[in-house]
């Protein structure tokens, strides 16, 4: 009943499908009143004035955006053709591009080396554990002289002191360690405690 | 012939034609103003409201035509968005939720009181006063139906989308507004006759 109710609310509104029928929703006496207090109250809305706001409140829309709507040719047409590249734009720009990367590439360089040999990493710093430096580091940057070849000839590392001591502390070493990398494991316990060579004992001086 | 409104609004668009959306505008201007008018009740504030809307839909055409193209419609855009400013304006002044539920009504306690003019025939005015004010006293979802309906014309259909309700929820609404609108309608010239004959 509910759903012929509204069948004909559609029908009074001109929006009902082309099937519906509404001379057979009105034999019934009770969609018949329905039908005829709808359309009272309908008839009611429909002859009633309608309003409209002032003339000025419609000035006022454009008033208040002026920018929208009083340039004519806004959007119209195309947009004016794009000028040809000039010299300047395809030649000297990128010219002055590259040219600028390549700058910028040999200032990072030349701050990023040491200011002089002396500041290069020292593997050892005399009796103390040896400074874990990277290999790569000790190729260092070093800025050319005013002829571009050092004095002597040499890497600033290859006739440092220090080198030398190691490598000595190295070769006297070996002769007195009875392992190799070849050989199995052995426990600790089992290799020669002492100054003469070998495990020092945790804790102990030397 | 008058050219529709999408040749209207591309006019506007592709020309800056100023004209063609001031014909928009005063085509639609009965259509949003009534709905308007009916939602605030104040003629000043549905003044506001109708500037606010057109000017809303210009910067909206301005800044994203999409937003219409995606709509349909022209005038159920524009009415989205004169429903829009109702709306705040009546959250702002908290009218719209103070209104009793309509389950709760007292509907002859709403009827406007017209035994002041009873000695008086009752003229087109007059009726025409009488029937805003009853549909002033209606419940706020089936005056805004009522409204979308006979003031905008917006098809039930539409309605339902504007309000985002099913359309038998839209049609459901329509007809208890009709009914109720019919009653009050009766009531109140009854009384006005008692007034008269006493």
């Amino acid at each position: 009943m509910e759903n012929r109710k509204k069948d004909i609310l559609l029908h009074l509104y001109g929006e009902a499908s082309e099937g519906a029928d509404l001379h057979g929703l009105l034999k019934d006496p009770e969609l018949r009143s329905e039908h005829a207090a709808l359309s009272e109250a309908k008839f009611r809305l429909d002859h009633r004035s309608r309003k409209r706001p002032d003339a000025s409140v419609i000035d006022g829309i454009f008033a208040a955006t002026p920018g929208a709507v009083t340039e004519p040719g806004r959007r119209a047409g195309d947009r004016p053709a794009r000028s040809r590249p000039t010299h300047l734009r395809k030649v000297l720009l990128p010219a002055l591009s590259i040219a600028a990367a390549v700058l910028f590439g040999v200032a990072v360089g030349w701050f990023a080396a040491p200011s002089s040999p002396d500041k290069a990493p020292a593997l050892s710093d005399g009796g103390g554990a040896p400074d874990l430096v990277p290999p790569e580091t000790l190729y260092r940057f070093v800025p050319p002289t005013t002829n571009g070849i050092r004095p002597t000839g040499t890497l600033s590392w290859d006739d440092a002191d220090e080198l030398r001591q190691v490598y000595r502390r190295i070769e006297s070493m070996q002769p007195k360690s009875s392992l190799s990398w070849d050989e199995p494991p052995v426990p600790l316990e089992s290799l020669p405690v002492g100054r003469s060579g070998g495990i020092l004992p945790a804790g102990s001086n030397r | 012939m008058h050219p529709a409104d999408e040749a209207l609004v591309e006019q506007y668009m592709e020309r800056g034609d100023e004209h063609a959306f001031r014909l928009l505008v005063e085509r639609h201007q009965e259509r949003v103003y009534g709905y308007l008018l009916g939602m605030v009740k104040d003629p000043a504030v549905a003044d506001d409201l109708f500037q606010d809307t057109f000017i809303r839909v210009l910067k909206a055409l301005n800044r994203d035509r999409a937003s219409y193209t995606k709509q349909g419609r022209f005038l159920g855009w524009v009415m989205r968005i004169a429903r829009n400013a109702a709306l705040d304006h009546l959250r702002a002044r908290k009218k719209w939720y103070d209104v009793p539920d309509p389950e709760d009504m007292n509907w002859w306690d709403a009827l406007p009181d017209l035994s002041e003019s009873s000695d008086e025939q009752l003229n087109r005015s007059q009726q025409a006063d009488m029937l805003a004010e009853c549909i002033d006293a209606l419940p706020p979802e089936q005056r805004e139906v009522l409204l979308l309906r006979h003031e905008s014309d917006l098809t039930f259909r539409e309605i339902a989308e504007l309000t985002e309700c099913s359309i038998n929820t839209a049609l459901g609404r329509m007809r208890y507004a009709l009914l109720n609108l019919r009653k009050m309608l009766e009531t109140t010239e009854l009384n006005h006759v008692t007034h008269a004959d006493a």
